[in-house]
């Protein structure tokens, strides 16, 4: 039995956001998530940190919220967002008018435009439609959701914060009308966990229709499909929006050294819903054609999905549902300690986190204020330590690696330095996204970690260009070599890995991709005989 | 880490990886990549990035610029330009810069191909061909497109070698000259449109500037190419080959009492990159009592002027290894290649004499 007062189910940004402000307010909390942390939609949709014109003339509220979180999370959380601003760019099929309403809305929500030639917008991104008819500056940025909530986990953990993930929710206890503990199971090791506490949040997002369906209570959330396609190479170094009424497919986002285009709206089934279609990936690039014209020829790397936790008290749906969050004291509905926050944007994910602590803080008699908007969640590493560490590390640059360690950072350090030390190699296991091996060590030895899978998330590997075809193998190996093991035997974590890989590379299967596929299944299938080898470990 | 994978990196601000410095842009990663990606290109724009942030030294502006430093010199005469450069002082003052002291650097023509193809009398004939030949033939080899020349009057052309025709850019853009590469792009690419729009063919002895022109300028100055169209510089070999088909050109007949000559081919890494097989080693083993042997040895290190920097001297050395040996170890004591440098880089490596593939067939059509 675990006692706490609080209870944050879900460890997407929203929850981790709550966690991290509970603890900073001094507050006992644990977090529970169903999956490894962000596996739900905070690692699952277009990374863009919204500058809010995207808003700005249906929601002008939204958009004000989106600006001011924008600003805070740029502060908070520099190592997760790339500051490359954003165009809002016109194109001829595009109604003019539409414009003619947005500059003064962006200047009601407090968005800085500002107007650029369109010719100068094409020197600035040679590949933009030359056909282009206006071209705004915004202050759009790029964000790595999935960094960003480890990054909250960490900060979270500096406050007293404990976080359990491959945890699910099984059931919710109440006596007396008062929340009073929940259940949940292990994944991993099957076991059953018995939580005593006083005040549970549900911010399971799109899955927070079922939790508090635990709890006996009717909400409605709509999880509402969108899928992305991530190309393989950066060609734009700046969002890039349409300037029209919100639609599938109009905004382009830099992510690292790939470009990501979303999004697509649909009802989805369930939360689960997110195996992308081929369908979905043709219907993108012929939207996205008009403001980059040579989106054909670029290679797609994949295409993912995720389901939008859309609020819909009155059967609202897709885009006409509305994207502002709600926090929700269920004492209403005779719950008293449960609370909700539903709706919702991840760029706003911080300030939902305060509303909803905000709530509980009034439930426990708590006046701490909220502290999240002013502390930084990791710190920066002084610059000498980077440049002292590089000659421990086969890259030039360690601003990547240091960006996404975040804590974890002077103990990877640690590690390379000492192998140096004894005279073995620090290899660079991922190229496309330049991990070395003292880095997958520090990750695959945290007891947190089950999987390839698991590395893939906090390092990155097998997410670049190869989508695992070199550096899957060569990371298993390493890891054999040292003695660390994964959940499962090799061939079986290769196939795992391959497989996830593999789910977001079907729908966009043809071209440069369908041959990049072939050459993995070869080197898989054919020189390592990857099925064969499972068969020996069977028998 | 360099190349299309630390390209990606790159463009997202990450520091400069000074590796970069080290490619030879010899573009056998061109001719390996199945997926048809110009690394050799994308590594040389972001040489040319980095030249733009720190300019390169004087060492690289001079090996750069061969042409302008022969136009400086002219007015002295080659004997007194050799000895001030190749004397064992100016070789020690070089090596200060960080032009290798042993490396084996061309020694100047006494006259420039320009100035002797001018006084050179040709035949009045119909069928006209232009010839680009290329800082190397010019400065350093005037013999190549004076046999050039020859080869071709025989076959009943008249050789026009315009005075427009500047250096192709290669050896600039090699240290990061690209703004340079570009205006001699654009005055050399004005030539070509002309003699298109007159029907007239192009042609060059050197692989490199060919390459040069089929290929890089497209990835270089896209623009450029849209203006004036595809540059369509033909391979002089692969020129005369067609013209030995069609029987526009006549060889020596086989008889008894040819005199055997045995050479070995080394395929200079630009000419391989372009794709187009190797119509030397063809054409000459068309000829009475030539054997050719393919050294097929990879490359030969020098990569333009690669070969000549302190250091990269001895990577240079390393990379022509296999190629030397085989070399030293065939039986031929002549070595036919189409690349200048590679010439130099041969005979440094082998001691053995290198000729460019024309001159060896002049020699063995004029004897008959």
């Amino acid at each position: 039995m675990i006692e706490t007062s609080v209870l944050v189910i879900g460890g997407g940004a929203t929850g981790m956001g709550t966690l991290r402000d509970l603890c900073m307010r001094g507050i006992p909390a644990i977090l529970l998530e169903q999956g490894g942390l962000a596996h739900g939609t905070s690692s699952r949709f277009h990374g863009l940190l919204h500058s809010g014109g995207r808003y700005a003339v249906s929601d002008n509220e939204s958009a004000r919220e989106c600006i001011e979180e924008n600003r805070i999370v740029r502060r908070i959380a520099r190592q997760c967002v790339e500051e490359t601003e954003g165009f809002f760019v016109l194109m001829p099929q595009d109604d003019p008018d539409y414009a003619e309403k947005w500059i003064p809305a962006c200047a009601k929500a407090g968005i800085a435009i500002d107007e650029i030639d369109p010719a100068e917008a094409r020197r600035l991104e040679p590949d933009l439609a030359p056909d282009a008819r206006r071209v705004f500056r915004i202050p759009d940025s790029c964000v790595d959701g999935f960094r960003l909530v480890r990054h909250n986990a960490m900060s979270a953990r500096r406050h007293g914060g404990r976080v359990f993930e491959y945890h699910e929710v099984t059931a919710i206890r109440h006596e007396g009308g008062r929340v009073c503990g929940a259940t949940a199971r292990d994944k991993i090791t099957g076991e059953t966990m018995e939580i005593a506490c006083q005040c549970i949040v549900n911010a399971a997002g799109s899955w927070s229709g079922r939790v508090a369906a635990l709890a006996g209570l009717d909400v409605s959330v709509s999880p509402d499909r969108g899928t992305l396609i991530v190309f393989n190479h950066r060609f734009t170094s700046r969002v890039v929006n349409r300037l029209h009424p919100s639609s599938d497919g109009d905004i382009f986002v830099p992510h690292g050294s790939i470009t990501i285009l979303g999004t697509t709206s649909t009802p989805a089934s369930c939360p689960d819903d997110i195996e992308p279609q081929p369908d979905e990936v043709l219907h993108l690039l012929e939207i996205g054609e008009p403001l980059f014209p040579r989106l054909r020829e670029y290679r797609i790397l994949r295409a993912f999905a995720g389901t939008r936790p859309l609020y819909t008290p009155g059967n609202a749906q897709g885009r006409k549902a509305s994207r502002g969050f709600h926090a929700v004291d269920h004492a209403g509905e005779g719950l008293e300690g449960m609370f909700s926050i539903f709706g919702g944007k991840f760029t706003t994910y911080r300030l939902m986190a305060e509303r909803v602590t905000d709530l509980v803080c009034t439930h426990l008699g708590v006046t701490e204020p909220c502290r999240t908007a002013a502390e930084p969640m990791v710190p920066d590493p002084a610059p000498d330590v980077l440049e002292q560490a590089a000659r421990y590390f086969p890259m030039p640059d360690l601003s990547l690696m240091a960006d996404r360690l975040g804590d974890d950072l002077p103990d990877v350090l640690g590690r390379a330095r000492a192998r140096k030390e004894n005279k073995s190699t620090n290899p660079l296991l991922c190229e496309c996204e330049m991990v070395s091996f003292a880095e997958v060590e520090h990750i695959a030895r945290d007891a947190g970690t089950h999987s390839l899978t698991d590395i893939r998330l906090r390092t990155r590997l097998g997410m670049g260009t190869c989508q695992g075809t070199w550096c899957a193998l060569r990371t298993l190996g390493a890891l054999a070599d040292h003695d660390i093991a994964l959940k499962k035997n090799p061939p079986e974590e290769i196939r795992d890995f391959l497989q996830e890989r593999w789910h977001g590379l079907r729908p966009a299967l043809w071209g440069a991709q369908a041959r990049e596929m072939a050459f993995t299944r070869a080197v898989y299938a054919g020189s390592l005989n990857i099925d064969g080898a499972l068969h020996e470990q069977e028998n | 880490m360099i190349g299309p994978a630390y390209e990606r990196f790159r463009l997202l601000g990450l520091h400069e990886d000074e590796t970069l410095q080290y490619c030879a842009n010899c573009k056998n990663c061109d001719i390996s990549c199945p997926h048809n990606v110009p690394v050799s290109a994308i590594n040389m724009m972001a040489r040319a990035e980095q030249c733009r942030k720190k300019a390169p030294c004087l060492r690289d502006w001079i090996v750069a610029h061969g042409e302008t430093m022969a136009k400086w010199l002219t007015p002295l005469p080659a004997a007194l330009k050799n000895f001030g450069m190749d004397n064992p002082l100016t070789r020690k003052v070089l090596d200060k810069i960080g032009i290798a002291e042993k490396s084996p650097l061309p020694l100047f023509a006494p006259r420039t191909f320009r100035s002797l193809v001018r006084r050179l009398h040709q035949p009045a004939n119909a069928k006209k061909v232009a010839f680009f030949p290329g800082c190397y033939t010019n400065i350093y080899n005037p013999m190549t497109g004076i046999d050039l020349v020859r080869v071709l009057n025989r076959a009943g052309y008249a050789v026009e070698v315009p005075d427009g025709f500047v250096c192709c850019g290669l050896p600039l853009i090699s240290n990061g000259f690209l703004d340079e590469a570009s205006a001699n792009a654009e005055k050399n690419m004005a030539v070509i449109a002309r003699y298109r729009k007159e029907g007239v063919p192009v042609i060059a002895t050197c692989p490199s500037c060919r390459l040069m022109f089929i290929q890089d300028l497209r990835e270089f100055f896209p623009e450029i190419v849209e203006r004036y169209g595809e540059p369509d510089v033909g391979d002089a070999m692969r020129f005369i080959l067609d013209l030995v088909e069609t029987n526009g050109i006549d060889l020596p007949p086989t008889r008894e009492g040819n005199i055997p000559h045995h050479f070995i081919y080394h395929a200079p890494c630009h000419l391989r990159a372009q794709g187009q097989g190797l119509p030397s080693p063809e054409l000459l083993r068309m000829l009475p009592g030539v054997t050719v042997d393919n050294a097929d040895a990879g490359c030969c290190g020098i990569s333009g002027s690669y070969g000549f920097k302190s250091e990269k001297y001895a990577i240079s050395q390393k990379i022509g290894e296999e190629l030397f040996k085989t070399i030293r170890e065939n039986a031929a004591e002549t070595v036919v290649t189409e690349c200048g440098t590679c010439r130099q880089q041969i005979r440094h490596g082998t001691g053995k004499d290198c000729l460019h593939p024309v001159s060896v067939l002049r020699r063995i059509l004029d004897r008959g």
